[in-house]
């Protein structure tokens, strides 16, 4: 069998003549120019932040991935209802969804949602698969602890239904029974109560309350 | 040929009233030598003394400004942490460079390698010596100023052969033979262009050159011709002195650093310092052959306006010039690609040669004809 070569013209590249060449090469300079010289003149371009002095006022991009968190309404309900998906997607095992039977109405139920920062990479594939918004990226990145355990998060505020659930429930007083109270640092590796070696107590309470605050935030 | 008044200078000095009166350390030095040594020799060590610290003042003061101008180029802010908005950040760099180990690579030629850095910072230092910042203010007044300029500018690509022939690496070596193909082809179009001044002043004096733009400065009194002399020398000198984009000598993301890539501590800084102060000298001698030096901005009749800008001393005026040159310097840094070998030997050998010839040639006819403003 005969093999057909199909033939392939090189393009072929068009040369001004010498003086069309040079106010090009110019006026692309110029234009290159002009830009430099708008960044220099626009100090509001730029995007330096100067971090320890501006810690009060500085306010990171929406798109920065530092902490994952657990979105909490104003009653302090979430949404999540122990699916596992995120748990099943994480790539390197940072999600653990440990679920319960309710015991009044034996429906699945978040028991506590545990996210261990050590090991995450930030991926962001946990808030993408969930099916219910319930996970969010947040932007608090000092994240620098005195020791390894307080990277085990428990990112929900209470063990017990969803939000869809508990709203369900009429009566307030019901609802709050439902809600079991779970720590931040409640996790597996427990810390409740406990000090730390070179940590003194206020120290972590003063860290477990800035840990709180921005979850909530 | 020649006749009385064929030069324009020799017209022009003659129409204006001389209010400029040169003076320089060396003159105070030869008057000095009529009653003694010992007073010359003070003027000289002064003379010395004044380079040697304006030299490390102004290295400081434009790697601080450089380095602020980049930042803002970039959307960034430079220094801002050592004192206020990092002011201080050269002077500290600069003792970490003095405390720093001067480490010599074995096998290395080592008394080039220590003499290289030496060289590059005395070309800087000499032609530092001729140059005019105003009237009163000049270390020598060399009556062949315009050669020595170019004669002395050549010391420094003589330090970084060396530098990087006797670093003993091949990275240093390959950026050195780039520097000595760059000065090489670089140095014939600056000199056409340096060429064209000088027959339009007709003095090879630094300060008649100056002295010849009373009525104003060549760059426009020379239609045309003034403003493609002085492109073509501010593009050759910004090649010969090694800057973006034409450092293809330092090349940091071919050659490391080039030349200086073995080199650390006092030695770094004298190649880094010698950079800085070339900017310097050749904004202040573009500044003197086409903007005027420290001549005010005059215009040849207008008597009241020239009053007006004499209101500034010159030595203001000379300031502003070559901070503006600096500055142009700095934006072409931040903002252009470097440039490959073979387009940088394009862009001299093809482009502004021809056209620095052509220019030259157009000059001596102009001044032939006398077809400039103010003749």
């Amino acid at each position: 069998m005969e093999i057909k070569f199909k033939t392939l013209v090189a393009p072929e590249i068009k040369r001004g003549c010498l003086m069309g060449n040079m106010f090009n090469a110019l006026g692309s300079l110029w234009k290159g120019m002009k830009i430099t010289i708008y960044y220099l003149t626009h100090p509001s371009t730029v995007v330096t932040q100067q971090y320890p002095e501006n810690r009060e006022t500085l306010k990171m991009m929406d798109r920065f991935r530092a902490q994952l968190t657990m979105a909490h309404d104003e009653n302090g309900h979430h949404t999540c209802t122990a699916c596992g998906i995120c748990d099943q997607n994480c790539p390197n095992g940072s999600i653990n969804v440990v679920d319960r039977k309710n015991p009044i109405t034996g429906k699945k139920e978040l028991d506590r949602y545990i996210w261990r920062m050590d090991s995450c990479t930030f991926c962001n594939i946990c808030v993408q698969v969930c099916p219910f918004g319930t996970l969010e990226m947040k932007g608090n990145f000092e994240a620098s602890v005195y020791d390894r355990r307080l990277f085990v998060y428990t990112l929900n505020k209470y063990a017990g239904p969803d939000q869809k659930n508990l709203l369900k429930i009429e009566n307030l007083d019901d609802r709050k029974k439902q809600m079991e109270s779970r720590d931040i640092f409640g996790g597996p590796v427990p810390l409740s109560g406990q000090s730390i070696a070179g940590l003194e107590a206020g120290v972590f309470d003063q860290l477990r309350k800035t840990e709180e605050a921005a979850t909530n935030g | 040929m020649p006749g009385p008044g064929f030069w324009p200078n020799e017209q022009v000095i003659g129409e204006i009233d001389m209010n400029w009166e040169i003076k320089t350390v060396a003159m105070f030095a030869s008057e000095a030598l009529r009653e003694g040594y010992l007073g010359a020799a003070g003027y000289i060590i002064l003379g010395v003394v004044a380079i040697a610290g304006f030299l490390a003042v102004l290295g400081m003061v434009l790697i601080y400004a450089e380095r602020k101008v980049a930042g803002h180029f970039q959307c960034r802010l430079g220094p801002m942490r050592v004192g206020w908005h990092g002011v201080l950040q050269t002077v500290a760099d600069t003792i970490k460079l003095f405390l720093k180990e001067d480490i010599v690579p074995f096998q290395a030629d080592k008394v080039l390698h220590i003499l290289a850095p030496l060289f590059t910072l005395l070309g800087t230092l000499l032609v530092l010596a001729v140059v005019p910042f105003s009237p009163g203010m000049q270390v020598a007044d060399v009556n062949i100023g315009v050669v020595y300029v170019t004669a002395v500018g050549g010391f420094g690509v003589l330090g970084i052969l060396l530098g990087g022939w006797s670093s003993n690496n091949k990275w240093s070596l390959v950026g050195a033979m780039r520097a000595g193909a760059q000065i090489i082809s670089y140095e014939v179009s600056a000199t056409l262009a340096l060429l064209v001044v000088v027959l339009f002043s007709g003095s090879l004096k630094l300060s008649d050159i100056i002295l010849s733009q009373e009525q104003g400065w060549w760059i426009w009194r020379a239609p045309v011709v003034g403003l493609v002399g002085f492109v073509i020398f501010f593009i050759a000198s910004t090649a010969e002195i090694n800057r973006t984009p034409f450092d293809l000598p330092e090349g940091e993301s071919e050659l490391t650093a080039g030349f200086h890539t073995e080199y650390s501590g006092m030695r770094f800084a004298f190649f880094f310092l010698a950079e800085f102060i070339n900017m310097f000298i050749i904004s202040a001698i573009a500044a003197t052959l086409y903007l005027g030096g420290w001549m005010p901005f005059h215009i040849g009749g207008l008597d009241g306006f020239n009053a007006v800008m004499d209101l500034l001393p010159p030595g203001a005026w000379f300031a502003g010039k070559t901070s503006f040159l600096i500055f142009v310097l700095m934006w072409f840094r931040w903002t252009f690609p470097r440039l490959r070998v073979d387009q940088l030997m394009r862009l001299e050998w093809k482009i502004l040669l021809p056209i620095g010839f052509v220019n030259l040639i157009a000059a001596a006819f102009m001044v032939m004809f006398g077809w400039y403003y103010g003749n």
